[in-house]
């Protein structure tokens, strides 16, 4: 059975910007607001919007080749017994109207607290699959390639980061609208799914002029300066299934990396750099050249490698890996651990790798990297999960259509 | 057949209300009698470019959970109604699987209290303009439901214009967390394209 078909949305940014809810009408409307209590206002220049409000729909979900947002909340579900292929369907015309309207800055329908949304927030909702779920009576078989992540010498995992049936990953530029659209859209996912971790971190993806830049990890390491860039080629053949019922949809791998701040302190500035085969200044290639140039890796100075053989840029560089790439993004974490000791602070990255087949592209470059990589001594993966995203949806159309209708 | 629901006030939030005038004359229309009056727009529908459903464009659908609810022979469903077109559009009606009885109805001030009446006249969504249908305001009543509605159940609804013209949705069926028959605003918003 299917549903009457969804109703268009053709005009619905147009409604959100008449509502009054936040000011979309841009810095004129924020100005004229704060004057008449917050003397200083008046005077001040007026303040130029501070984020995007990204539309939702298309080939693909938005938060893939999104810029990294300042905060990334990751929910990781597991269905309920009992949950089939009708019920999927169910729940993704649900999360697809919630999505639809917390992308746009209004409560999700049934909002309780709609005030928390916002537009010009940043915000993208990308749904995925974990590999329990692609299987016949549910989202059937993953796109190719798709599966779990083989066990790594140097992993430590602990259950409460790792698997999931579902996942939701929220980015935004506030916490706190943030927070409010993922709690949204666990609570509505609460008939078909219940939470099973959550994690959340931020990253710096602009400099002080409001400029994008690529943002650094807390070794203070500028990270992601090889990623392929949406809108090129190379970005679509490494990130997108291009075709088959996944075409537009990618996989994601979540890794939580625990970094060992106080023995990476420990390091000369020169061992730092060297543990990468970047600067730390700005992220350029020891090798030279601006932050986006490439590595040489040939290169020499006074006989030994200017980027050592185990450097982690070296390992991972898509030259010594037959090509395989994958679109890397990050959010940092700082977490309060209990111990027999007392309260002592983790600290870390919420690691995501983009690939179109995570057996071909993820899996052979983590082995490396497993192999040999100067990090491994100051970093380890404590957690892991997979998950098949999900192609992007039409006005319309709903999340998962294509595999589920 | 009309239940009555009798709340205090509450604040409101930041959303342009209906003028005062305008919601006095919806309520003595909406006094008066509930539901079964017939189409009063034009009986035109041989064009099907001016009829009233294609101008609308529906958002944000969902229904009322009664799972653990006091009453659970009602519910409401609510959503956003822009219409896009140039003649002013009335919503008269809607029907569904679900319910015996599907009526227009509006949460309002009635002396000082908040008051849910039928809206006999239609609720119309002016040519370019909008109606928000939530909580303490404007709803589609469902009454005499058939069986429960659970968080995520689907209900098919179908609304009915004044030009005999129809739409359907699919609304998601939706806990609502606040107490029941407590609705937190006074009056609807209305807005601007």
């Amino acid at each position: 059975m299917s549903p009457a078909p969804r109703v268009s949305r053709r005009r619905l940014l147009g409604y959100v910007g008449s509502t009054g809810v936040g000011a979309a009408a841009g810095a004129g409307a924020v100005l004229a607001v704060g004057a008449e209590d917050a003397a200083p206002a008046s005077t001040a220049p007026a303040p130029a919007v501070p984020g995007r409000t990204i539309e939702p729909w298309g080939a693909h979900q938005p938060g893939v080749a999104a810029p990294q947002a300042a905060v990334s909340e990751l929910v990781a579900l597991d269905l309920l017994p009992g949950v089939d292929r009708d019920a999927l369907g169910r729940l993704m015309r649900l999360w697809t109207g919630d999505v639809e309207a917390l992308a746009a800055g209004r409560g999700a329908p049934g909002d309780p607290a709609p005030w928390l949304s916002q537009p010009a927030s940043d915000l993208t909702i990308t749904v995925g699959v974990g590999p329990g779920a692609c299987r016949p009576g549910l989202f059937g078989a993953g796109p190719p390639g798709f599966g779990d992540v083989p066990p790594m010498r140097h992993d430590r995992l602990q259950q409460r980061w790792s698997g999931g049936d579902l996942v939701v990953l929220v980015a935004g530029r506030d916490g706190t609208t943030v927070a409010h659209a993922v709690r949204r859209l666990v609570a509505d996912a609460a008939p078909f799914a219940r939470a099973r971790w959550r994690q959340v971190g931020s990253w710096n993806p602009t400099d002080p002029s409001g400029r994008p830049q690529t943002g650094r990890n807390l070794f203070g390491q500028v990270d992601g300066s090889g990623n392929p860039q949406p809108g090129t080629p190379l970005f679509d053949a490494t990130v997108w299934v291009d075709e088959g019922r996944w075409a537009g949809g990618s996989s994601l791998v979540v890794r939580r990396i625990r970094m060992d701040l106080d023995t990476w302190d420990e390091l000369t500035r020169d061992e730092q750099e060297r543990s990468v085969g970047r600067a730390l200044a700005d992220g350029a290639p020891l090798t030279g050249g601006p932050e986006l140039a490439d590595l040489d890796l040939a290169a020499r100075s006074q006989g030994r490698l200017v980027v050592p053989a185990d450097a982690h840029a070296r390992r991972a560089h898509p030259s010594l890996n037959g090509g395989r790439r994958m679109f890397r993004k990050g959010a940092n974490y700082t977490r309060e651990v209990e111990t027999e000791q007392g309260v002592e602070v983790e600290s870390g990255l919420v690691f995501l790798a983009f690939q179109a087949d995570l057996a071909d592209q993820f899996v052979p470059v983590q082995q490396a990297l497993d192999e040999s990589d100067q990090l491994n001594e100051w970093t380890t993966a404590i957690g892991s999960a997979s998950f098949a995203v999900l192609p992007g949806f039409e006005q319309g159309s709903w999340l998962g259509e294509q595999l589920l209708a | 057949m009309t239940r009555t629901t009798r709340t205090t006030p509450a604040r409101g939030r930041a959303r342009r209300l209906v003028p005062a005038a305008a919601l006095a004359l919806a309520l003595g229309a909406g006094l008066a009698a509930c539901g079964d009056e017939e189409p009063t727009g034009s009986a035109d529908t041989a064009s099907a470019a001016t009829e009233q459903a294609g101008s609308v464009t529906i958002g944000d659908p969902w229904v009322r959970a009664t799972v653990g609810a006091e009453d659970t022979s009602m519910s409401a469903a609510f959503m956003t109604l822009d219409n896009d077109g140039d003649e002013d559009v009335t919503l008269v009606g809607a029907s569904t699987e679900v319910a015996g009885m599907v009526e227009i109805h509006e949460m309002s001030m009635v002396d000082g209290a908040m008051a849910m009446q039928a809206v006999s006249d239609g609720l119309v969504v002016e040519a370019g303009r909008g109606k928000v249908l939530e909580p303490g305001g404007y709803h589609v009543m469902l009454m005499d439901l058939q069986g429960e509605l659970a968080p995520g159940d689907e209900v098919e609804l179908t609304l009915e214009f004044s030009d005999g013209s129809e739409q359907g949705l699919t609304a998601p069926v939706k806990e609502f967390t606040e107490e029941e028959g407590h609705y937190h605003e006074p009056g609807t918003g209305e807005h601007d394209h």
